[in-house]
């Protein structure tokens, strides 16, 4: 640890101690702890490293003058220190243990009512209970009472983090146990650290915690409701953590409170009784007695006369991945029901079991509440489809057509009726909740064996979606996100019709120039999607895109993205460029000759990166040149590629937003790549005579030099000049590994050579200033600090002439070495650090002690 | 009795981030969704596992609704809908729907710069988020920051004696009375104008977009009457685009702002330019404005080294710094810090703050609950100790609490159904000489309530209730030049019509008219220009669209 903030530490904890209540800033202390809990995590003896914190501690516990968060603080710290068996020993010798952790000390002191205390409580018991000494404190404490007392507090936090204590308990009981269970049967008992006594300490704890449990899982009137709810979550969560034995002897013992549990049909309770049962029934033996009640438990939960919990439970099957087909189809058919019953395809068959289910679940579906119930079923349409096919009630390709069915009934628009339950279609329709739903199941259909039969209506449905004036903007997203989907998934199109297609163009020109900007930006990137989606088959057997397929195509696309260029809203504008981008880079790919439109396209851009006030247009401008540059083959040759290039680079480095920034610095990397592209490597052992080294060299020499003037021509030297002394971090970062990059190729092959042939001009800027204090110090490696005066500065500068440098001796006198060191460390080590952490604390308090300093020009007084 | 429930995931006695759930009448919503701006991993955000265990919020949450665009109120929407997964509605006003992925988006940039963080929102999801956002005009009756004093920009929070069940509200100063409005303007403005004077040059790094609003109109009036000429900058875009947002909702800011903007906009300043990071050396006095906020990164932060080090500059600190920041330092009066590279920065420079805090004082809390008259009053947003002294004062008057984090609240209420009353029965009553129905006096009134569960056809429900059914049209007046009998103009228009709209039914009637669906267009000639005529249209309501399409058609004229 920082010497510094070993000096420290004490003051901290006096200023702690004195500050009484809480510090202004409310982080540190938690702040303090993760740095303790770091320390302690490295293995090093906290103790060792931080010797004042048991005082700290004692003083904190025998005095009550702290506020509640001090006193959390310092229970937590408690529980750290004594995480190790040392800081254990420690704490309990100088008696603070037993102090800190009796809740009668905190309760005579009027303190335990406070949730944050209790947090603090719980969470340093949790802490300590890593090893057996603790547990036996623990048990000798009786501190089981008071943590059981807490596993249904008041405060949700409270509770939760009890929960997790008593499953950390109950954990640590049982490797304590099977330790002490292995040593017996080795006569090494007496030496061993697990005593008889403390064996019978475990089973004590496990008695009282399976009589709590039994107990507690009980439901006689509503207000017990939610106390039952935590202990059946606290359930569900033990029997997931614990194994056998002690997983059964908890199960035995709240098998009967959880049968009566059952009878109560209580639908608030279904989830984490269905948690419960279904943790219960994982992994156990078959042999093993409750299983077969479990199992009986799990029947009358999938057959109660409720549809909702009967939903709920069948959902949770199908979550939990059960073992037994049984449960899962039982589970699918179901979930299906609902589906079914509204769209009138025949999901399900004939069965008598469910006839009952059937009656009541189309009483339910006349309600409104119907909403609710067809959600769940399609909600749970991505598990049903990851069933085994002989599983499944019926055909994914069926499910999907009643997806369908349901959709046309939800559409505004649509003259569909159902074969189904009429009664729902008024409050489905229009029902942007229920369609959202249906949209993500098909999405997740779009992988079912089968569905090319029903493609065509895929489509068409997505189509009326598309083109319905009532369409929600979150519903139009969804529906051209299906229809990405569903374009992926199906490499023959060949069943577009014109009438499709005229469909499609119809709705995507409505939807572009749409009132809402969701809906607009949607369809801007629905088109950069399709522009980029994979090649696929039409009906001529030709390999087409599908985007010529859906909107015939770039004609139509691209005037509709250059529209889009103009869009009032930045999002829309942004999307619209990186939409080009994507629908162009084919034909960039294949070399294909320049448009008028692409060069309007730029033309724009560059106004764009000029002239826009919003940071995501500026941006996705930047990564458009960045997409064409990586996507054509021979950039050099597109004359208005390598014209725009300089104008980017020189704009972009210089722009307001540090990302736009980056993505320039990206741009100006990928032509540092291709100027210098990695070497095939020599063979190791290939001989070379002097001459031929010689001309190699040379060789060399001329070419780097004159891709070196092609970098410093296109503005890319001075762009990463430029970068280099941005005041935004991640800029200057990538400006100086790109300048060493460049340092690494030409620095060694051109020695003094380039300096005399290649010049840049630097900006008026701190590089110059820096360079030009470097050059009249005389000295190579000077750091110039950017606190210097102006003044200072101003002498520097004048007192040098003005002119062009030298690249290589530019790069050589920038010390890039220690400003990449520097920037690598992000600059929150300076402000996270727990010496500036030591350092807040203490000038904090001490601006807060002030009498007449009051930071926040407050008067406080007694207003009323 | 039904019962309303509510739990603070956070903001509960403290003043981090806002986010409370309210369970009523079956139905989750939760109130704000805030970040703990002082935190850099998870703790940041409210903890969603301690509501749902599977994780599946949308099942579990019927809607969101946000008060207002402060990160501390809106910075977890992101992470809740596209991190977590939550898919259900997000209820905003139009405003915050409109500056609230400005914040966002300028925190994400602020928070992955800082840390090279990738574990948090990106742009896309920020959109993403923002597509999820149903606006609307949400009246801040419910729990959310508010001020009793108008700002220069925004009007005081007003409320109607509306007799809540509960009223949660903030209590940041449950303690205080701050001192007038007036006076902190003043100071603040005595201590730029003596620093330019002499010279010196002031940096006010600004994060809140209202904040930074305020300052600018006050130093733009403040200019104008004293003639300076000492330059004023904005660093960034940031704030441009927060003007363009707030001329754009011009009717949401206050009364003086409105009657200002008939002359001219408060917000196009006249004397605040946009900041060059080269004016930073530049000679002589200015102020500049800069982003972020607490001095830990970015622009701010390179003007404070570059004006760090010389006396007669000023930094102003208008709002809250997190711990760890620059500007928590030395707003606790570190004068030396340690910089990259180990060096380290003497800071010689004014420092001073400013509170424009947007929050009402404890009077202004106590005149909002007296406005209302809530039933319960929930305490959020605020310490614990000064809360527990608000409660006290509270309590004399109205029930009161202040449930900690993770602790709910339950109040039991009396649910009031409202109903309409027959103008009939009232006018017999006043004739009778009964006193108008006055919410302060309750009484009984005699009449029959009728309540119907099923859907019944308009007609049939007209036919039971004996009332007449009315007709809303539209009524358009179309002018257009046709040389042609009114006759042949109908024609015409029937013509062009029948080629326009091939879907549509469109009638010749004998009567002299062209019928379009339910749109009737008729043709008359003007009195004072034989050639020119002029088409009545008329539609009903359910026929807008068309009705709109076809005037905007015939108003182009009829095809030659």
């Amino acid at each position: 640890m920082d010497s510094q903030c070993v000096s420290t530490l004490p003051r901290v904890c006096g200023v702690l101690l004195e500050s009484g209540s809480s510090l202004p800033d409310d982080t540190s202390l938690e702040k303090l702890l993760d740095w303790f809990t770091t320390i302690a995590q490295t293995g090093a003896s906290l103790l060792e490293a931080c010797p004042c914190l048991v005082d700290f501690v004692s003083k904190v516990a025998f005095n009550h003058a702290s506020g509640s968060s001090i006193l959390s603080f310092t229970l937590k710290l408690t529980g750290l220190i004594g995480t190790s068996e040392d800081g254990f020993k420690v704490l309990k010798e100088c008696s603070v243990l037993k102090l800190v952790f009796n809740p009668h000390h905190w309760q005579e002191a009027g303190l335990w009512g406070d949730p944050c205390l209790r947090i603090g409580w719980i969470q340093g018991l949790k802490m300590i209970l890593q090893h057996s000494e603790a547990l036996s404190f623990f048990a000798q404490e009786d501190l089981i009472e008071p943590l059981l007392q807490l596993q249904t507090d008041s405060s949700l936090f409270v509770a939760s983090a009890a929960n997790q204590t008593l499953a950390q308990v109950l954990l640590l009981c049982q490797s304590l146990s099977s330790v002490g269970h292995n040593c017996s049967k080795n006569r090494y008992l007496e030496h061993n650290s697990v005593s008889i006594e403390t064996t019978q300490n475990y089973s004590g704890i496990i008695t009282r915690v399976s009589e709590y449990l039994n107990k507690s899982v009980v439901l006689k009137e509503i207000s017990q409701l939610p106390g039952c709810q935590q202990i059946l979550r606290l359930l569900a969560m033990l029997l997931v953590q614990v194994g056998p034995p002690l997983r059964d002897t908890l199960l035995l013992a709240v098998m009967n409170s959880l049968e009566e549990l059952v009878t109560t049909s209580c639908s608030q309770l279904t989830v984490p009784l269905m948690d419960v049962i279904l943790a219960a029934n994982s992994g156990l033996r078959d042999d093993f007695v409750p299983k077969q009640r479990l199992i009986r438990l799990l029947w009358v939960m999938l057959n109660m006369k409720k549809p909702a919990i009967v939903m709920q439970a069948a959902a949770a099957v199908l979550h939990s991945h059960h073992s037994d087909p049984t449960f899962s189809a039982h589970s699918a058919r179901v979930l299906l029901l609902p589906l079914d019953i509204v769209t009138g395809v025949s999901l399900l068959d004939e069965n008598s079991t469910e006839e009952e289910l059937r009656i009541l679940i189309t009483e339910q579906l006349k309600r409104k509440s119907c909403i609710s119930m067809i959600c769940v079923c399609l909600s749970n349409i991505p598990q049903i489809t990851l069933m085994a096919s002989d599983h499944l009630p019926c055909p994914q390709r069926l499910i999907v057509t009643a997806v369908l069915m349901l959709l046309r009934l939800c559409c505004v628009d649509s003259s569909s009726s159902s074969a189904g339950c009429v009664e729902v279609v008024r409050f489905i329709t229009g029902n942007s909740k229920v369609q959202k739903c249906a949209l993500e199941a098909l999405l997740v259909l779009s992988k079912s064996p089968g569905v090319k039969m029903v493609l065509v209506d895929v489509f068409k449905v997505l189509t009326e979606y598309l083109n319905s004036p009532s369409s929600d903007p979150s519903v139009l997203q969804k529906s051209y996100q299906a229809v990405i989907k569903w374009v992926g998934v199906c490499p023959d199109l060949s069943c577009i019709t014109d009438q499709l297609r005229e469909g499609f163009i119809q709705a995507v020109r409505k939807r572009a120039c749409d009132t809402r900007w969701e809906a607009r930006d949607s369809t801007v990137e629905f088109l950069g999607h399709l522009g980029g989606a994979p090649s696929c088959r039409s009906f001529t057997e030709q390999e087409t895109e599908p985007s010529d397929v859906f909107l015939g195509g770039c004609s139509f696309t691209v005037p509709l993205l250059k529209e889009a260029l103009q869009d009032p809203e930045s999002y829309v504008r942004a999307s619209s460029i990186s939409a080009l981008a994507q629908t162009l880079t084919p034909s960039w790919q294949e070399g294909a000759a320049l448009t008028q439109e692409q060069e309007d396209i730029v033309t724009r851009l560059q106004e764009v990166l000029f002239q826009d006030s919003e940071g995501f247009a500026r941006r996705a401008a930047v990564k458009y040149f960045i997409a064409w540059l990586s996507a054509c083959s021979s950039p050099s040759s597109c004359w208005l590629l390598m014209q725009s290039v300089p104008t980017v680079l020189s704009q972009g480095v210089n722009d307001l937003d540090w990302e736009v920034k980056l993505h320039t610095l990206e741009l100006a990397e990928l032509l540092l790549d291709q100027a210098f592209p990695d070497p095939s490597p020599s063979h190791p052992y290939a001989v070379m005579s002097d001459q031929a080294h010689r001309l190699h060299i040379a060789g060399q020499q001329s070419d780097l030099l004159s891709s070196l003037k092609d970098l410093v021509d296109r503005g890319v030297v001075s762009a990463l000049l430029c970068g280099v002394v941005d005041c935004d971090r991640p800029v200057a970062l990538k400006a100086c590994q790109l300048l060493l990059k460049l340092r690494g190729v030409v620095c060694p092959v051109m020695g003094n050579a380039a300096d005399t042939r290649v010049f840049c001009q630097l900006a008026e800027g701190s590089v110059m200033q820096q360079v030009r204090k470097i050059q009249a110090m005389g000295k190579d490696t000077y750091v110039v600090s950017e606190a210097c005066s102006e003044a200072d500065k101003e002498g520097i500068c004048a007192s040098v002439d003005p002119e062009r440098v030298g690249v290589c001796e530019v790069l050589r006198l920038l010390d890039l070495d220690e400003k990449l060191s520097i920037l690598t460390q992000s600059s929150d080590h300076i402000y996270n650090s727990p010496l500036s952490l030591l350092q807040d604390i203490l000038t904090a308090a001490a601006a807060s002690s002030q009498p007449g300093r009051d930071l926040h020009q407050e008067l406080v007084m007694d207003c009323y | 009795m039904p019962e309303i429930k509510v739990t603070p995931l956070g903001a509960g006695q403290d003043v981090g981030r806002s986010c409370i759930l309210v369970s009523i009448g079956g139905k989750n919503i939760m109130l704000d969704c805030g970040m703990h701006m002082g935190y850099n991993d998870d703790r940041r955000f409210p903890d969603f596992s301690y509501i749902t265990q599977n994780g599946r919020l949308t099942d579990f949450l019927d809607c969101v609704i946000i008060s207002h665009f402060h990160l501390d109120h809106c910075g977890a929407l992101p992470y809740m809908s596209e991190m977590v997964g939550y898919d259900g509605p997000i209820y905003m006003t139009h405003p915050t729907k409109a500056i609230c992925p400005i914040l966002l988006e300028d925190f994400r940039k602020i928070t992955v710069d800082k840390k090279g963080e990738t574990n948090f929102f990106t742009s896309q999801m920020i959109k993403d988020c923002m597509k999820k956002v149903i606006p609307l005009n949400l009246h801040q009756t419910v729990q959310g920051d508010y001020n009793m004093t108008p700002d220069r920009h925004l009007g005081a929070a007003w409320i109607d004696k509306c007799r809540p069940d509960i009223l949660i509200s903030e209590s940041t100063y449950a303690t205080t009375i701050r001192d007038s409005k007036r006076c902190r303007e003043r100071d603040f403005l005595k201590k730029v104008h003596e620093t330019i004077e002499r010279g010196g040059k002031v940096l006010i790094p600004v994060f809140a977009l209202g904040r930074a609003q305020e300052l600018c109109i006050l130093l733009e009036t403040f200019w104008e009457r004293m003639n300076l000429k000492a330059p004023i900058y904005f660093s960034t875009g940031l704030t441009e685009k927060a003007n363009h947002y707030y001329k754009l909702f011009i009717t949401w800011t206050n009364q003086k702002i409105r009657k200002t903007f008939v002359q001219r906009n408060m917000f196009e300043f006249k004397h605040i330019k946009a900041f060059d990071r080269s004016y930073a050396d530049n000679p002589g006095p200015m102020v500049v404005f800069a982003t972020p906020g607490m001095l830990h990164a970015g622009q701010s932060l390179q003007i404070f080294k570059k004006w760090a080090g010389n006396d007669k500059n000023m930094v102003i600190m208008p709002g809250y710094c997190v711990q760890g920041t620059i500007g928590h330092k030395i707003l606790n009066g570190q004068r030396k810090l340690e910089m990259e590279g180990r060096s380290t920065l003497d800071v010689k420079l004014q420092v001073e703050y400013m509170s424009f805090s947007a929050h009402a004082d404890a009077k202004g809390i106590m005149q909002l609950i007296r406005m209302a008259e809530p039933r319960n009053m929930l305490l959020v947003h605020g310490e614990a100790a000064k809360m527990e002294f608000l409660k006290g004062k509270i309590e004399q008057e109205f029930n009161c609490y202040m449930p900690a984090n993770g602790e709910t609240t339950a109040v039991t209420t009396n649910p009031s159904v409202p109903v309409d009353i027959s103008l009939n029965l009232l006018k017999r009553e006043m004739v009778l000489g009964g006193p108008l129905p006055d919410p302060k006096k309750p009484r009984t009134m005699h009449g029959t309530l009728i309540m119907k569960e099923n859907l019944v056809s308009s007609e049939q429900a007209l036919k039971e209730l004996g009332l007449n059914e009315h007709q809303l049209r539209f009524t358009c007046r179309v002018q257009l030049q046709d040389p042609h009998s009114d006759s042949d103009t109908l024609h015409r228009i029937y013509t062009h019509l029948k080629s326009v709209l091939k879907d549509y039914t469109i009638q010749h009637l004998p009567d002299g008219t062209v019928m379009v669906e339910s749109i009737v267009i008729k043709v008359s000639s003007s009195a004072e220009d034989a050639n020119a005529k002029v088409l009545l249209l008329s539609w009903s309501y359910q026929d807008e669209d068309l009705g709109s399409y076809l005037s905007s058609l015939l108003k182009k004229g009829l095809p030659t």
